[in-house]
């Protein structure tokens, strides 16, 4: 095909979306809310990820001391403790009471100080005393937890190894779910855009009965609903790139007491958006293209009665 | 442009046409037709012209016998050299098929696209056709501003202007009132004179004798008459 004609199919193809500007913009909608789906999926997974390689670079888990104990007991259980198995005794520290109310006032501002005296009284705070020990391996979590459960002295434990377990749970779900939705809504907008390509091909057929008349190739024909697809489909990725954009935005500060509770930073949204671009882009490129290919050929591989049958 | 030795452009032997339900469209015909030739194909509803028309444009395939177009056999033409047999002719339709949504010069220019004529060679030729048919100064106008002759003539533009050897025209002045089907085949008349080959189904027999030109008549699906001189 010459370079003109393909100049002047691909302006024939764009015509045609403004010409079907509501199938259009009811195909890219379709288009785009399964991206988006999909995009948020891809978002939702990248955080929790960065949240548990946080999570698993601490492997901590703070443990809270009975209150009624005496120094030299406070020692003997930071001892035990520091001797189980799978607690690596050099990162296994004990955290008096007062240090931990440095480590609040520390985090929350020195100006707290004040409350806290007045509400206990100079030099006191119910915060316990703490072990702040450190696992060797996770995978041994459970026997070193009933381990440490089991030391005299010990009154409960913290750590964000139950959360995690949450996270995975949950992120191995939504992971399941994806695929089938990502599956579900990739065949739904096939049908979408097929749909608008059927639709813009009845309102066309005059032309196309024209096109074969004055001797167009079937090739020729397809040029310009391909056209349509294919660009229907990138006006989708940009516009749910941009769309996810905001949202994402939305989202993280709409979450943001969570998050500072969960001490960790959210992936910024330029760390994935051209994976999401260039994966949005091949779905909506192949499913605009499969889509056109699909209709028309139906339409195209009819022979005779192919003018008077308008 | 057609003296001396005539050269055939098309060639009807022993063709039969039978439709998938049974019906007998055509039955043994012979039939040559000249370059620069004026062809008038007459005869009753349902006598089988259109299927005449409609197998030299390989719409429908012959069942028997062997058709022969500028070179094209019908019998053995295979998918891909349908294109390029069309693009030997101009094709012009009863209902005109003119796009809506384009204008006049648009319309005319449609076929010189799908040749991949160049943007100057389109302006030139489009609007020689466009003087030809006299509608000049209507480049701009949409379809639905026009006369049905008008538009017809849009539609004789646009089938002469990839200069074809031949225009076939089915009923090209069955939807226009009867001052204008002078008027386009008066048209018809002067492009043959510039040298195309015209083939033209009619039922208007005062039209025919008018014009004084080759008769092929039709009559359940057999040639029953073929007089030179608009007689039949
Ligand atoms: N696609 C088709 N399928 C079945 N039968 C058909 C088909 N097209 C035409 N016929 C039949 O073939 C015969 C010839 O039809 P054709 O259209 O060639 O007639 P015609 O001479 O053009 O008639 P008219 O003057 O009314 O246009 C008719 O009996 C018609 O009913
Ligand atoms: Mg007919």
């Amino acid at each position: 095909m010459k370079a003109r004609s393909v100049r002047y199919l691909i302006g024939e193809g764009l015509k045609n979306i403004w010409l079907n500007r509501m199938m259009s913009i009811a195909s890219v909608g379709v288009l785009m809310a399964s991206m988006l789906l999909m995009g948020l999926a891809i978002a939702f997974s990248e955080n929790v990820d960065r949240i548990m390689s946080t999570i698993e670079s601490q492997n901590v888990v703070m443990i809270y001391l009975d209150d009624d104990l005496s120094d030299e007991q406070v020692q003997s259980v930071y001892e035990q403790i520091r001797s189980l198995d799978n607690i690596n005794p050099d990162e296994t520290i004990y955290i008096s009471s007062s240090q931990a109310l440095e480590g609040v006032l520390e985090t929350m501002g020195p100006e707290y100080e004040q409350y806290f005296d007045a509400y206990f009284g100079e030099g006191n705070t119910i915060l316990p005393e703490t072990v702040r020990a450190s696992m060797i391996d996770l995978e041994q979590y459970d026997q070193t937890i009933s381990a440490i459960e089991n030391v005299d002295g010990v009154d409960s434990y913290d750590s964000s190894r139950d959360l995690a377990v949450i996270l995975t749970t949950v992120r191995s779900a939504i992971n399941t779910a994806g695929i089938w939705m990502i599956v579900l809504l990739s065949l739904i907008s096939l049908v979408i855009i097929a749909n608008t390509v059927r639709i813009t091909m009845f309102n066309r057929k005059l032309e196309i009965s024209i096109m074969k008349a004055v001797g167009a190739t079937n090739g020729f024909i397809r040029f310009p609903f391909m056209v349509e697809g294919i660009t229907l489909g990138i006006i989708a990725s940009l516009l749910t790139v941009g769309v996810e954009y905001l949202l994402y935005k939305v989202a993280i500060r709409a979450l943001e007491p969570i998050i500072s509770i969960l001490s960790f930073n959210p992936v910024p949204f330029s760390n994935f958006m051209w994976i999401i671009l260039l994966i949005f882009l091949a779905l909506g490129i192949i499913a605009g293209l499969i889509a056109s290919v699909i209709t028309i050929s139906k339409y195209l591989r009819r022979e005779g009665s192919e003018f008077s049958a308008l | 442009m057609s003296s001396g030795a005539s050269q055939p452009l098309i060639e009807f032997k022993g063709v039969y046409k039978t439709y998938d339900n049974g019906t007998k469209a055509l039955s043994d015909v012979n039939l040559r037709i000249d370059k620069g030739e004026f062809v008038f194909i007459v005869g009753p509803s349902g006598s089988g012209k259109s299927t005449f028309i409609k197998l030299i444009i390989h719409e429908e395939k012959l069942d028997a016998g062997e058709i022969l177009v500028n070179g094209f056999k019908m019998s053995s033409l295979r998918k891909k050299e349908v294109p390029l047999l069309r693009r030997t002719m101009g094709i012009v339709f009863q209902d005109f098929r003119l796009i809506p949504t384009m204008n006049v010069f648009e319309n005319v220019a449609f076929p010189m696209h799908v040749v991949g004529a160049s943007k100057r060679e389109i302006r030139k030729r489009v609007s020689y056709a466009l003087n030809l048919v006299g509608l000049g100064r209507k480049a701009r106008s949409l379809p639905r501003e026009l006369s049905g002759g008008e538009q017809q003539r849009v539609g004789l533009a646009r089938a002469l202007v990839n200069k074809p050897s031949m225009i076939i025209a089915d009923e090209p002045t069955g939807n226009v009132d009867p001052n204008m089907s002078y008027e386009i085949v008066d048209l018809l008349t002067e492009i043959n004179r510039r040298g195309t080959t015209i083939l033209m189904v009619t039922h208007e027999h005062q039209l025919v004798r008018d014009f004084d030109r080759r008769v092929v008549m039709i009559e359940t699906g057999h040639i029953v008459a073929d007089n030179a001189g608009g007689v039949f």
